[in-house]
């Protein structure tokens, strides 16, 4: 049987190669929207997974601060539980840095008679505490300690990194979401059509004494090749994407050179042109009255 | 073999059949008859379970038709062989195709289907025209494509709907003789039929129909 519905689902495939192709490169297009929107959402992804390693909050304290005061202040920091490593910069070492940072353009501190940095200390956050929500929390308390004269973070840049990420995460699943419902839609009308198409042929195979499974078959594999080869199809444009496109353009983008292509997950296309294709071949055939 | 008992078929709220009680015995040939639009191809169509009756009970090589599921019907067909009379013949498909199909449906190995299927066409006089397509055969030939593909199986049952129809005198006998040896070898028929050279002087018994109504059942 099995062999029979192979050989029976390939004659219907190449009889009906204009409709198959059509349906292929439909799916092939929207795998590859669908890739590109998880190209996009993968590397910002990737990008804000290095934030919070990176992330630090300074606390600048109070000109005439003692050290007793400043070794309370660290004490109370150490004991809360989003904070993971606290340094204290004097303003001397404040300087010393500030002047390693600027070693090419000394003329800045030219005729300065007195550091005018204050002390400050250096709060780094455990990586799942690295929020807009834990980061404001944690400031408002610590704003609260007597000596701290005030808290900087980069707030706008840490609201506007997580909306970019939420962002993206929403429109990507939504594009992904959308266009999987799509190309279900294009395996379920064109089985639907190779139905139609077929209804006489069908017609005689159930008056000979054809099973369901027989006659169901052939739609189930036919699905399930249109949507493999639109896998197929997508995962060789989004390779050349990469390889070619991408490849060429950062020499003068070199930004471009810094994406990650999570080929592994991409190889996975033809599987989910497979998944997809079925799907919409068993929705045609049990939508079907025969 | 087959039994039909007070089986009564309408088509919104035209009576195609009425009443209808007859028996066929097993390994028996027999003739159903009567005018255009008796209710013959209608009586063959329940007999395959392509129409359900409105009333009565219909038995057909053990299986009771009226309690019948739907995924058993493919079971039932399996016993059957039926020369239809519009052929259904598949035109993108060679005879040896055709033929095979009811084989295939079957799920038996190609190897013993390849053998049965020259052996039948073998029997129908088309072992020579295994890869003409259907469009490429007379009348004649086509109608023993359409024989060889309902005896192919060895159905236990093998019904024919005016297999002679379009036929010419020569070819109609060659079809009948065909049927003979089919029947001579236990296969039960029913034959639908206006054709009275068919069955006259047979000593078969022939049922014969009337706008739907049974009218007689007698021999040939």
């Amino acid at each position: 049987m099995a062999p029979y519905a192979f050989s029976l689902a390939f004659q219907s495939l190449v009889r009906e190669k204009w409709i198959n192709l059509l349906s292929v490169f439909t799916i092939a297009s929207g795998l590859l929207i669908i890739s590109i929107a998880f190209f996009a959402a993968y590397n910002i992804d990737a990008a804000t997974r290095k934030l919070p390693e990176k992330f630090a909050m300074i606390l600048y304290l109070d000109d005439a601060i003692t050290r007793d005061k400043v070794d309370g202040i660290l004490g109370t920091l150490r004991k809360k539980s989003a904070v993971a490593q606290v340094r204290y910069i004097s303003k001397d070492d404040a300087m010393k840095e500030l002047k390693a940072l600027l070693k090419n353009a000394n003329y800045v501190f030219e005729g300065l008679d007195e550091n005018p940095l204050p002390d400050s200390v250096e709060v780094r956050l455990k990586r799942d505490a690295v929020t807009p929500e834990q980061v404001r929390k944690l400031t408002e308390e610590i704003a609260g300690i007597k000596g701290i004269k005030e808290v900087d973070y980069g707030e706008k840049f840490l609201d506007a990194l997580h909306s970019l990420k939420s962002g993206v995460r929403t429109v990507g699943l939504a594009i992904i979401v959308v266009m999987a419902i799509g190309i279900i839609f294009v395996c379920y009308s064109t089985v639907k059509i190779l139905f139609y198409r077929r209804t006489e042929e069908i017609e005689t195979f159930k008056l000979l004494g054809a099973t369901k499974f027989f006659i169901r078959a052939p739609f189930l594999i036919e699905g399930g090749v249109i949507g493999v080869c639109g896998g197929l199809g997508s995962l060789g444009s989004i390779l050349i994407l990469n390889y070619v496109v991408i490849a060429r353009l950062s020499s003068a983008v070199p930004l471009l050179a810094t994406l990650l292509f999570p080929l592994n997950l991409f190889l996975l296309l033809p599987l989910i042109g497979l998944f997809l294709g079925i799907t919409g071949a068993m929705i045609a055939i049990g939508r079907l009255q025969y | 073999m087959i039994s039909f008992t007070n089986v009564t078929k309408e088509y919104e709220n035209q009576t195609a059949l009425r009443d209808i009680t007859f028996v066929v015995e097993k390994g028996e040939m027999a003739f159903i008859t009567g005018p255009s639009g008796s209710g013959k191809t209608t009586l063959l169509k329940l007999i395959y379970s392509a129409e359900k009756p409105d009333e009565g009970t219909i038995s057909v090589a053990g299986f009771e038709l009226d309690q019948l599921k739907e995924p058993s019907i493919p079971m039932l067909r399996r016993h059957i062989g039926v020369v239809f009379q519009d052929f259904r013949l598949l035109a993108n498909r060679n005879v040896f195709d055709n033929v095979a199909m009811a084989l295939r449906i079957r799920n038996m190995p190609e190897r013993e289907i390849k053998h049965k299927v020259y052996e039948t066409l073998k029997a129908v006089n088309l072992r020579h025209k295994a890869d003409s397509f259907p469009r490429r055969l007379s009348g004649g030939e086509q109608q023993r494509v359409v024989i060889a593909r309902a005896m192919v199986a060895d159905p236990t049952v093998l019904l024919a709907d005016e297999p002679t129809g379009n036929l010419d005198a020569d070819t109609a006998e060659g079809v009948v003789r065909t049927f003979k040896d089919i029947n001579a070898r236990g296969t039960t028929m029913l034959i639908a039929t206006h054709n009275r050279d068919l069955y006259r002087n047979t000593g078969r018994k022939v049922i014969r129909l009337e706008a739907g109504t049974l009218v007689s059942v007698g021999q040939g």
